[in-house]
């Protein structure tokens, strides 16, 4: 039945419903009894896997999972607005790169007191390059839920075909037979022998390889230009634009060296075992081996994420529960199911066993991070490093491009990564203070 | 309501009473409550943030920890800041050209469909497309057709035995590719609103003109284009705005690159305000930006004077 409003009426529901739009809007701010957490997704399969995460944490703490999702592009940027905001979620999803920058602005707790108070929790059963991975300043503010080397993906049957004997699962070839072998396997045009991304994220693996490093051991200053961090540098640089055994750049936003691979017409990617869900849907057989060695060895970038407390979570029943989704979120039975959905390497030495093959050799990356094969070297980012990556980002793909040489864009560079480093190093000393 | 029923006879203005105080209480009462949530969307989605800015200018500030007073320094470092001034260049070559082509594209599309075309609604709404299209969309078509050796760009060059650039990534050519793909996107704007403009050009004058033995030309230089002065002011205005803001086109097709070629101002200032959390900096960069518009489009208002003809 259909019947007039009176002006009256009209303003009393206009007014009603003005009231339950605030009502709504205020309903997103944490509530206790509920287990609020943030994660970054981007794909079915990736919502599919924190959805389990979300009945599990229903089964353990017998409260409701409420997940925010978000892809992972504008991750950072929602997080960053809900934690001004104070409608963020009782633990979030960090990646490593950015922990140091939450742990120094003090958006996030340290967890030291929360560890110390609770003797269930085993910080030993994480491996020590997640436990690295999650300190600041030598306060723990992350406790990681996955962790990985990074590793030589190789194309078996593009070897075979070739007539190339396939490469050793537990020795790291030489720079020196990799670029040979890389030569020996490229037709211009046809097929390539090396891909990666032109960007400091996959140089950094080289650099940590050639006994080098983004920033001095106290980060107060750029080593960059240094002989070591150099010398790998150039080596990649000279695959792409003198030895061109790699696939031609087409453009710098959406190159994405995995896809190249998945052609089938690329030798040898250099990735993390996170690619392996998408590169099992390549059309040809393939493996993972240890990352060539340079001087230093086969010392590749290790790289983690984690879940945190945002620094607004501050006592009580909220930090209570918290603390327990925290544990939940990075208990072995939670990491089971992030890794036999096949997303990455878990955190936890407890953990491991669920992250299976294929490939055949997948089980190096647990010996690597056990120290029983090659090694590895935890990412060491800046607390600005959104900083020094977006300068790097600026001019490193030129030279990749050959468009200028890598000496000139690093010498042009380091001034201002010096001044960003100088800094952090400012950042790290604010913080040491705060901390006494 | 005999007195709100208007009478069948042209006296009505006359034989209406005058409103009283408690009925012009009630229009006005009225005309603020449809008014109202417009007011309260300019007061909470642009009022206040061109407020807050101004104050954001005047601080340090990380989002995170508490915000200190810096007064001036922020609009201070914007001096000797190489990358903002060579933002602000890409972003006035951006606009330099873009600007330009857009109109004479959509100038000669509008005069191409004011021909009398048959079906001029489908080909007006074709010709729209692009416009209405979502820019992310569009952007992801270009960087296909960009493809340095598959890509279809570079194929047509080629049956003109023009080998093309890496467009994308090449040091002179990835604005350029930013320009030719953001006119491609915008033109069916100018061309909408140049067209009504042609449209309401009285056809007398053209009569006028052929009487007084006028060549299309001098048609053309001497009655469209003065008729048309409005409207193309209006496109010149929107167009030189809209290009100082550009963003997401440059974002997803070459991220400021390569080097910063195509950073533009507005996709350095989300960088500072939201990568490098200078919340402080990014303000004074934006209200630089304001300001900066504000200038051209004042100029633009004074130059109109000579240029613009209004018909009274």
């Amino acid at each position: 039945m259909i019947s007039k409003l009176s002006r009256r009426s009209f303003l009393e529901l206009g007014g009603l419903a003005g009231l339950g739009l605030a009502a709504a809007g205020c309903s997103s701010a944490p509530t206790s009894g509920r287990a609020t957490w943030s994660m970054w997704s981007s794909s079915a399969e990736e919502m599919k896997v924190w959805e389990d995460f979300g009945t599990y944490v229903e089964q353990q703490l017998g409260v409701r999972s409420v997940a925010t999702l978000t892809p992972s592009s504008g991750y950072s940027t929602k997080l960053d607005l809900q934690l001004v905001g104070g409608t963020a979620s009782l633990v979030t999803a960090l990646n490593g790169t950015l922990i140091p920058t939450y742990a120094a602005r003090g958006a996030h707790r340290p967890l030291d007191d929360l560890i110390a108070a609770d003797p269930d929790f085993e910080l030993d059963d994480f491996y020590e390059t997640s436990q690295r991975i999650s300190t600041f300043n030598g306060k723990t503010y992350a406790i990681g839920f996955d962790v990985a080397p990074t590793v030589m993906y190789y194309n078996k049957d593009l070897l075979k075909k070739q007539g190339v004997p396939l490469p050793s699962r537990t020795e790291p070839m030489s720079w020196a037979a990799f670029r040979e072998l890389t030569k020996q396997l490229t037709e211009p045009g046809e097929q390539y022998g090396f891909t990666c991304a032109p960007a400091i994220g996959d140089l950094v693996s080289w650099i940590y390889c050639a006994g080098g490093n983004v920033m001095s051991a106290d980060g107060g200053r750029s080593i960059l230009g240094e002989p070591r961090a150099m010398e790998a540098l150039e080596f990649v640089i000279d695959l792409f634009v003198k030895d061109k055994v790699t696939p031609p750049i087409k453009n710098l936003v959406t190159e994405n060296s995995l896809s190249n691979f998945l052609q089938g017409n690329v030798a040898f990617l250099q990735n993390g075992p996170w690619q392996v869900v998408n590169a099992r849907k390549a059309k040809f057989d393939w493996d993972v081996i240890p990352f060539p060695a340079g001087a230093a060895g086969s010392t590749p970038r290790v790289s983690g994420t984690g879940f945190a407390i945002p620094s607004g979570v501050r006592e009580g029943a909220e930090l209570d529960l918290a603390w327990k989704l925290l544990k939940t979120l990075t208990s072995t039975g939670a990491l089971d199911i992030y890794a036999k959905a096949g997303r990455n390497n878990p955190a936890r030495r407890s953990a491991g066993s669920a992250f299976q093959p294929p490939p055949a050799n997948l089980g190096i990356v647990r010996n690597i991070l056990a120290g029983k094969l090659a090694g590895g070297h935890a990412y060491d980012v800046t607390t600005n490093w959104n900083q020094v990556e977006q300068l790097l980002g600026q001019d490193l793909p030129r030279a990749f491009l050959g468009q200028v040489g890598i000496r000139e864009v690093i010498d042009g560079l380091t001034p201002r990564l010096d001044v960003l480093m100088r800094q952090h190093r400012d950042t790290v000393s604010q913080a040491t203070a705060r901390k006494r | 309501m005999a007195v709100d029923t208007p009478p069948a006879t042209s006296t009505y203005l006359q034989l209406t009473p005058a409103p009283t105080r408690r009925r012009r209480s009630r229009e006005a009462l009225t005309a603020w409550l449809f008014l109202l949530p417009s007011l309260i969307g300019f007061l909470v989605f642009t009022a206040g943030p061109v407020v807050a800015a101004g104050v954001i200018s005047l601080l340090d500030w990380n989002l995170f920890s508490s915000p200190t007073w810096v007064g001036l320094r922020n609009f201070a470092r914007l001096g000797p800041d190489p990358t903002f001034w060579s933002a602000l260049g890409n972003t006035a070559y951006f606009t330099l050209v873009s600007v330009p082509l857009t109109i004479l594209v959509s100038l000669a599309l509008a005069l191409l469909l004011n021909q009398g075309l048959r079906r001029i609604a489908v080909f007006r709404s074709l010709l729209l497309l692009p416009y209405a299209t979502i820019t992310v969309a569009v952007a992801f078509v270009w960087i296909w057709l960009y493809i340095p050796h598959d890509g279809l760009v570079n194929a047509v060059l080629g049956w003109f035995g023009i080998s093309g650039p890496a467009w994308l990534v090449s040091d002179s050519w990835a604005m350029p590719a930013l320009i030719i793909m953001s006119v491609w996107k915008s033109f069916g704007f100018g061309m909408v609103v140049i067209l009504a403009g042609l449209q309401a050009i009285p056809q007398q004058l053209y009569e006028a003109g052929r009487v007084d033995g006028a060549s299309p030309w001098h048609s053309f230089r001497h009655i469209t284009l003065p008729m048309l002065s409005p409207a193309l002011f209006f496109v010149v205005v929107t167009s030189v705005i809209g290009s100082f803001q550009v963003f997401d086109q440059a974002l997803i097709m070459t991220n400021g690159g390569p080097g910063t070629r195509t950073t533009t101002l507005v996709m350095y200032i989300y960088q500072t305000g939201f990568k490098n959390y200078d919340q402080g900096y990014a303000a004074a960069q934006s209200l630089a930006l304001f300001a900066f518009i504000v200038l051209i489009t004042a100029g633009q208002f004074l130059f109109q004077r000579k240029l613009v003809h209004y018909d009274k």
